[in-house]
């Protein structure tokens, strides 16, 4: 593989990475989760 | 050390299956919280009822991981990794169905805990360690304990969706059907690679070698602290914020927080553990805890605090793992890795048992988590001088082999 499509390739894959975590993130930007996590200390 | 039966099970193949092996047995096991209210409300059970179901888990999770890593260090990783999941499975599918507490007892805790035993760091590590060089080992280690540590941060709101939009009772066999994905895993995982290095060594005399030794001590009580605070903080530190006045979106950021600065903290530490000393970096680690810990108790608390010390806290999360286990592979050989990590693994969980109840225990008493805080700070000073004084040296036998 040439070296240009390797370095684009990559930096897609990164791309999608952090857009995928930062997705993920946003999920957690509900009230109403923490109230289920609170649940956890329950379960450890 | 290479692969020695088949060529197409690769050492990047069996990372990459070793990976998602973690992200789905952590993940789904990090979404058992979000089932307490459901699950109590249908049935009419207590909070006790379900927390003593994931009590008995965590301690049959850490009670069968030494056993589950004998197991695959003796008949591969491959069939333990099967046999788990379908134990994993089937737990989660009988949870689902599970009409009384005992049926729970039996299916969420004694069922998904051996599951949990077989398909976690002791067993996966071991085969990831097998097939690496030394340089590379810590390396691979740090990117298998940060698939774990994306399953953890990124399975819970998947979780939380499925319960909402399906019920909590298809949202279990949904879960099911995603860890039923670790059985065609565990063929990339079957390497039936033995190292030369340990020939001839049982298991119980691995084990009594290993109990001489005062660098796999260490290594214990270190896993035990760090068990300990992470299960306090990520149970607690919501709580706390809340508490204290925050909103809930705060102490939802703040645990997000720790999830996504985790996957980049374990790879971090497993590539920095491949550059220099594994043992300084554990001192690092737990040392830098207690001043985080210690800088968040004195500052004012805000929300720029709350969400600084998660991040920080985040980073210094699961660093742990590669290193503990690297070290393991690097005094005592590949041979029984798997069996030694689950013995120190057992530490883990125990300070994660004591860690949970300690806090909520000590919340209860006094009103407040300042005890449980300075505790955490004390614990940390105490691993990072039990860190110092580990052996990085392979014991003498190894040596003698190379």
């Amino acid at each position: 593989m040439k070296p240009n499509w390797r370095w684009f390739l990559t930096g897609v894959g990164v791309a999608m990475a952090v857009l995928l975590l930062a997705v993920i993130f946003m999920a957690y930007q509900r009230p109403e989760l923490l109230l289920d996590w609170a649940n956890l200390r329950y379960c450890g | 050390m290479t692969p020695t039966n088949t060529s197409w099970r690769t050492p990047t193949l069996i990372l990459i299956a070793g990976c998602i092996i973690l992200t789905l047995s952590m993940g789904v096991r990090h979404t058992a919280g979000l089932f307490l209210q459901p699950m109590s409300a249908d049935h009419g059970w207590t909070r006790e009822t379900f927390s003593f179901a994931f009590a008995l888990q965590n301690l049959v999770w850490g009670l069968g991981s030494p056993f589950a890593g004998a197991i695959a260090d003796r008949y591969g990783a491959g069939r333990t990794l099967l046999v788990a999941a379908s134990l994993y499975v089937l737990g989660l599918v009988l949870m689902s169905l599970a009409p009384t507490p005992l049926t729970l007892d039996l299916s969420a805790g004694l069922l998904i805990g051996l599951g949990l035993s077989g398909t976690t760091f002791p067993v996966i590590m071991g085969v990831i360690g097998r097939h690496t060089t030394p340089e590379k080992r810590s390396l691979a280690l740090g990117i298998a304990s940060a698939g774990g540590s994306f399953g953890q941060f990124a399975v819970l709101p998947i979780g939380q969706m499925m319960i909402a939009t399906y019920g909590w009772q298809s949202a279990l066999v949904l879960l099911a059907c995603g860890v039923g994905l670790i059985a065609p895993l565990a063929y990339a995982m079957a390497d039936g690679h033995k190292p030369s290095a340990g020939a001839g060594q049982s298991v119980l005399e691995a084990l009594h070698e290993a109990s001489r030794e005062r660098s796999f001590h260490y290594l214990f009580w270190g896993y035990f602290v760090c068990g300990f605070q992470t299960a306090f903080i990520m149970l607690h530190l919501p709580s706390y914020l809340v508490d204290a006045g925050m909103s809930a979106n705060i102490g939802m950021t703040a645990v997000a927080l720790i999830g996504l600065f985790n996957i980049f903290g374990s790879f971090y530490f497993g590539w920095a553990g491949g550059r220099s000393s594994k043992k300084n970096l554990l001192v690092w680690i737990y040392g830098l805890r207690a001043v985080a810990i210690l800088v968040f108790m004195l500052v004012p608390l805000s929300t720029a605090a709350a969400w600084l010390f998660a991040a920080v806290i985040g980073i210094l999360w699961l660093g742990t793992v590669p290193l503990t286990n690297g070290l393991i592979a690097q005094i005592f050989g590949l041979r029984y890795m798997s069996m030694l990590t689950g013995v120190v693994f057992l530490g883990h969980q125990l300070g994660s048992f004591l860690g949970a109840w300690l806090g909520g225990r000590i919340f209860d008493e006094t009103g407040s988590y300042d005890l449980a805080w300075t505790i955490s700070i004390g614990l940390s000073v105490l691993a990072a001088i039990c860190s110092w004084p580990v052996n990085e040296k392979p014991l003498a036998r190894l040596a003698a082999a190379t």
